[in-house]
């Protein structure tokens, strides 16, 4: 073996992806936690309940980018239902709260249990499906259980909402909590790209075929993938649960997964930052076009269908343009 | 004993038999070339040893182990790697990504795959695209990238399926030499390709197929001399 070839080796070695994929990892990593940095400090400035309750949802929304990036972004399973999940863990730990006592601390970990083994299942499901076969079908499981959410009165109180306890009363606590778990998830989900898991999870998105005939286990990762990104959403609708003290079905609407869709596109699907970015920009934005009713969800749909079209990696995307071109100059 | 063993192996596509009781021995170190005019049968051949399709009947023992029901990840780890015809390869990840998850995947640590994967890189000299996302290679180098995929953990047997099939001379020269010097030092290949002159240089033995079955089993010059196997190829009464 070459010297050169062991030194590249050496290297490579901390990481299971080539230096070049490492290296735009950690500059994302890095973004997305300059990001956060300043998300920390933000209540230094801001003091006002509402914009502080404004953010926080932010950060409710960035986990469940987050989780919907690591299954769309980088294992390319279109999944339509990360509301959904969001709503079985709010609906876990609410119930096992009103019906069994359960204390919120262990709800909340049920509650990641439950969205979990439901993802597992659901992701066993689809697992030949792919593309617009694998939308509707996630879309029907998810209308399905929040239709079953919505006529479960007697369980479920409806569309009147499930009382859940919360857990402290202090918002700025409530801030920091969901600014820890984002950066929780933020950092396992760099580890993971960093690991081989994020290389198979990545083949499988680029070409199924090819990555079964290099050895990976294709139904064990996509499963895998829809299992954690379950989880996380399920987190993330736990402890929403408890934020607002309330579940009501409207926690799985199609539209709250069109938010989600449109953060993760707008913010840079397949990144680090995108989301976090994304889902900042479009739920402040959303606050901001309160006014215009109905239409704020077609001013997203519209800048989706232009990043899409126009920008695929994002605004991540247009900021690395715009920094590779400042350094070239 | 045979590294590979075909036995009777049928393929049906509805009413169509593309796959007609093929039967046939690969000893370990053997170069085959699997040759035959279009729609002959071979790339269905090709995607059942790499599990990519079941047979309807018949049984492959590699090492003397049946291979029923095994998947295309399952018969990598037992060392079946395959090319395909059409590239395959993950076009949003680098040439060196590419490389190192075949290495990833079939058990190689972090840093044992990538000097396996610089090494490979260097060989098929593609050092200059290193670093470019492999949707970004031009067909020529796309093919070597894959044919490189198969060779990141060396395999029991390498299925390549047409790589020289519209492939630079240049390209074409450094995977020959390549098959050549692994050849020598005993790695087991199937080689489909219609590119004779290739067949007869790396190739001492040949299988013809024609309409799912085999036609001709013998040295590669004696099957090319063979009449069924000139009449398969030109058509109708050609001898």
């Amino acid at each position: 073996m070459s010297s050169q070839s062991a030194s590249g080796s050496g290297k490579v070695a901390k990481s299971s992806s080539s230096k070049l994929s490492t290296a735009k990892t950690e500059i994302e990593f890095r973004v997305a936690l300059i990001v956060l940095v300043m998300v920390a400090l933000i209540p230094a400035i801001v003091s006002n309940p509402y914009w502080l309750g404004v953010l926080i949802v932010s950060m409710y929304f960035a986990i469940l980018a987050g989780a919907w990036n690591l299954l769309a972004g980088y294992t390319g399973q279109f999944s339509l239902a990360p509301a959904t999940f969001a709503m079985i863990g709010a609906y876990s730990t609410g119930l096992l709260g009103t019906y069994f006592g359960v204390p919120p601390l262990l709800g909340i970990l049920a509650a990641i249990l439950v969205a979990g083994l439901i993802g597992l299942v659901l992701g066993r499901i689809v697992l030949r499906l792919k593309g617009p076969y694998l939308a509707l079908t996630t879309l029907s499981f998810a209308e399905i259980l929040r239709l079953i959410a919505a006529n479960s009165i007697n369980i479920t109180r409806g569309d009147l909402g499930l009382g859940v306890p919360g857990l402290f009363n202090s918002r700025i606590g409530w801030y920091y909590v969901f600014l820890g778990v984002l950066a929780v998830l933020l950092i396992a989900l760099y580890a993971l790209l960093r690991s081989k898991a994020g290389l198979f999870l990545q083949a499988i998105r680029d070409d199924e075929v090819a990555a079964a005939r290099s050895g990976v286990d294709v139904v064990f990762w996509k499963t895998a993938a829809f299992a954690l990104s379950a989880a996380a959403s399920g987190f993330a609708g736990a402890l929403y649960a408890h934020f607002a003290e309330l579940v009501t079905p409207e926690l799985g609407l199609i539209g709250q997964t069109g938010l989600i869709v449109s953060m993760t596109v707008i913010g840079g699907i397949g990144t680090l930052v995108g989301p976090i970015v994304g889902a900042f920009l479009v739920y402040v934005l959303s606050e901001w076009l309160r006014d215009v009713g109905g239409y704020q969800l077609v001013v997203f749909a519209l800048l989706v269908i232009i990043f899409a079209r126009f920008f695929r990696d994002g605004l991540w995307g247009i900021a690395r343009f715009f920094m590779r071109r400042a350094r070239s100059t | 004993m045979s590294l590979l063993s075909v036995r009777g192996i049928v393929k049906r596509y509805g009413g169509l038999t593309a796959v007609d009781s093929v039967t046939f021995e690969v000893a370990p170190g053997e170069l085959v070339g699997l040759i035959g005019p279009n729609g002959s049968g071979k790339t269905t051949l090709l995607n059942i040893l790499s599990g990519h399709a079941d047979p309807n009947a018949g049984e492959i023992l590699l090492d003397g182990k049946s291979c029923h029901g095994l998947k295309p990840e399952q018969l990598a780890h037992r060392g079946v790697m395959r090319m395909f015809q059409l590239t395959r390869v993950f076009r949003r990840m680098n040439v060196v990504d590419n490389l190192l998850v075949a290495g990833r995947a079939q058990g190689l640590g972090a840093a044992a795959a990538a000097a396996q994967a610089n090494a490979l890189i260097e060989e098929l000299r593609l050092g200059v695209v290193r670093d470019l996302d492999a949707g970004q290679l031009s067909g020529g180098q796309m093919k070597l990238l894959e044919f490189g995929v198969c060779f990141m953990v060396p395999p029991r047997i390498a299925l390549l399926d047409e790589p020289f099939a519209a492939v630079h001379p240049t390209m074409k020269e450094i995977m020959g030499a390549f098959i050549r010097s692994r050849h020598e030092s005993g790695q087991t290949f199937i080689l489909v390709s219609h590119d004779m002159p290739v067949v007869v240089e790396l190739c001492h033995r040949a299988i013809c197929m024609n309409a799912g079955g085999v036609i001709a089993d013998a040295p590669t010059r004696d099957v090319l001399s063979n009449t069924r196997v000139i009449e398969a190829y030109l058509g109708g009464h050609a001898a």
